[in-house]
């Protein structure tokens, strides 16, 4: 018994003893673990297959809709926008009045936008000088990067700042103008 | 035998003594504090590729902070350990050298072991991958598109005239300008927050890969400086690049690629 | 005795042959049906979780071109530093007096703003992810911006220009 415990064997005797005859040839035990495990060949060229397969199901993590708001892509985001915006708008007037030359003349315009009331006159007045402002201040904060000044994260940090402040400011004073 | 009785007896003996004087044994010995319980919620990205139908979600678990170490990835390997051992994420040195635990905390890369738990109860921690990278299982990314890009700028000295019979000799002032871009680990932590690469990940290089082609550049022993600068004279390869500074802002080695890639774009207009 | 038992080997051997060679004859012609299928399955899409090479591969450049490169950066920034004092200029002075400079500072406006446009199509529209839609709305833009170019000509000539309409409407 002492034997049997260093051994390791105990349990394997015990489990010998109390199970059925059959079981006990060791001829029928193997052809039943045989039976039980299945392998498949594959060729090495196989890895990649598996693997593309595996890469078609994979998922594409969050990001913008995750990452946190900081005045670094914010910034730029809002740069790209402003910019857009007020290329559209350039467009749009050369375009209409290429196309309109009498419906769009300056006069007409000047017209229709003294009839506006005042509300509408200062509310789009902000609409369009703050872009404005925050893209051309923001254009210099850029040609100062591309110049090699301010490219450490606390020059972009105070830069940023100070493109806000310059954009509120110049935005007041221009629709006070 | 004898020893056995003895000790029993002993032992009867001390704790009958400490019975007697309570009190007084308790003042004397340093008894350890009952740090009170302090549950902090972590929402964490889920994803299993052995059940690829299921859309990735938030799976959220509660650990009490007091029995964790200070940092994300000691609430990870705890989670894992004693919550939910299918929790799946890439983790080696735990000291922010080896690059394996970047991922998006609270909405910024950055390096699990590294970044300290927020404290507050009340406010839950997010844990994402990486962002805009195609994921292997829960927050482990598949980085081979990243790793073929930095092999793609020969990251090496290439010199075709080595100095005979002695080492490469660089002045002070050489070697200084290699600092701040060597220490590079390639976590990924900048690129993956670049909306840039977010977007043309297969052919803009991306601020790691960058920065590293600009080491080799700026290396005084490697003379194959123009040809790695022809190579970036692109659409692509560099120009996706617009100064949007989200790499300097969330590398976790402090380093500057955005600084790196501002000297490439100077150079490559000078030539 | 010996010489049977070579024969026997001989002939089991031949029978292996011819067995393994039909068998495997439409086990290679299924092996090839299923690449090319995986081929197709498998393709490369810029941008796409299946990557050209091997993971060893490094990735390929664009062929150089300096003009899309280096060249196309510092003219876009000359001409962004060009506005600074166009715009100035704008402020002080009015546009029917200084006609050539109105000019100028709408013709470089409008080609900032192609730029800029451009710029948005390579980020987010580019030809090599949408092979239709991308090079489409580059030719658009083409397009767009020279009949702009064209009717702000026309409105520099004819009417008061672009400085002149601004302060006009802004004072209105």
């Amino acid at each position: 018994m002492m034997s049997t415990r260093a051994l390791g064997l105990g349990s394997a005797l015990r489990k010998a003893a109390f199970s059925p005859k059959i079981a006990r040839s060791q001829v029928v035990r193997n052809i039943v673990a045989k039976r039980s495990i299945q392998t498949q060949s594959l060729p090495p060229s196989a890895a990649e297959t598996i693997l593309n397969k595996q890469r078609l199901l994979r998922p594409s993590s969050p990001h913008f809709t995750i990452y946190q708001p900081q005045l670094t892509w914010i910034a730029s985001i809002a740069n790209r926008i402003t910019g857009v915006g007020l290329s559209v708008l350039l467009y749009g007037y050369a375009l209409a009045y290429l196309v309109a030359p009498e419906t769009f003349s300056s006069a007409v315009v000047v017209d229709f936008v003294a009839g506006l009331p005042d509300f509408v006159k200062y509310a789009g007045k902000t609409i369009l000088a703050a872009p404005f402002a925050f893209h051309s201040w923001n254009g210099l904060r850029h040609l100062g990067w591309d110049m090699g000044k301010f490219v450490t994260i606390k020059g972009v940090y105070s830069t940023g700042y100070a493109v806000l402040g310059a954009t509120a400011v110049s935005t007041v004073a221009l629709v006070l103008l | 035998m004898q020893s056995l009785v003895t000790r029993s007896a002993a032992s009867t003996w001390r704790s009958s003594s400490v019975r007697t004087f309570a009190s007084s044994a308790a003042r004397s010995q340093a008894v350890p504090t009952e740090k009170p319980v302090l549950q902090k919620e972590f929402k964490i990205y889920r994803w299993n590729p052995d059940e690829p139908a299921k859309k990735p979600t938030l799976q959220s678990y509660t650990i009490d902070l007091n029995q964790t170490g200070p940092m994300i990835l000691d609430a990870l390997i705890k989670i894992k350990n004693e919550i939910d051992p299918t929790l799946t994420f890439r983790r080696s040195c735990r000291e922010g050298i080896c690059g394996s635990c970047a991922m998006n905390i609270n909405g910024q890369n950055t390096l699990a072991c590294l970044c300290r738990i927020d404290r507050n109860p009340s406010k839950d921690t997010k844990i994402y991958p990486l962002p805009h990278m195609y994921i292997v299982k829960d927050l482990v990314p598949d980085l081979t598109n990243f790793y073929k890009q930095y092999k793609s700028i020969e990251p090496y000295l290439k010199n075709d005239n080595p100095p005979v019979g002695r080492e490469f000799l660089q002045s002070q002032e050489d070697r200084k300008k290699l600092d701040g871009m060597y220490e590079c680990i390639l976590c990924a932590c900048c690129s993956t927050s670049c909306p840039s690469y977010w977007w043309n990940q297969d052919e803009y290089l991306g601020p790691a890969t960058l920065m590293a082609a600009y080491r080799w550049m700026a290396d005084s022993r490697d003379s194959y400086t123009a040809q790695r600068k022809e190579k970036l004279q692109n659409e692509m390869s560099l120009y996706r690049c617009h100064t949007i500074f989200n790499c300097a802002r969330t590398c976790p080695k402090g380093l500057n690629p955005a600084k790196a890639i501002a000297h490439i774009k100077m150079e490559l207009a000078a030539d | 005795m010996s010489s049977a038992i070579v024969a026997r080997a001989a002939f089991n051997k031949r029978i292996a042959t011819a067995f393994t060679r039909q068998a495997l004859r439409p086990l290679a012609v299924q092996q090839a049906r299923t690449a090319s299928t995986e081929a197709a399955e498998f393709k490369y899409v810029p941008g796409g979780p299946i990557y050209k090479g091997t993971v060893n591969d490094p990735t390929t450049f664009p062929p150089p071109s300096r003009t899309h490169g280096s060249y196309h950066w510092a003219f876009e920034r000359l001409l962004s530093a060009g506005l600074i004092p166009l715009t100035a200029a704008a402020f002080v002075t009015s546009g029917s007096s200084f006609p050539i400079l109105d000019g100028l500072l709408g013709v470089s406006l409008v080609m900032h703003s192609h730029i800029g446009f451009d710029a948005v199509l390579v980020d987010y529209l580019h030809p090599r992810k949408f092979p239709v839609l991308g090079p489409l709305l580059t030719w658009v833009l083409r397009a767009t911006t020279a009949t702009v170019l064209v009717g702000v000509y026309q409105f520099n000539t004819n009417d008061i220009g672009l400085t002149e309409l601004i302060s006009k409407v802004w004072h209105a």
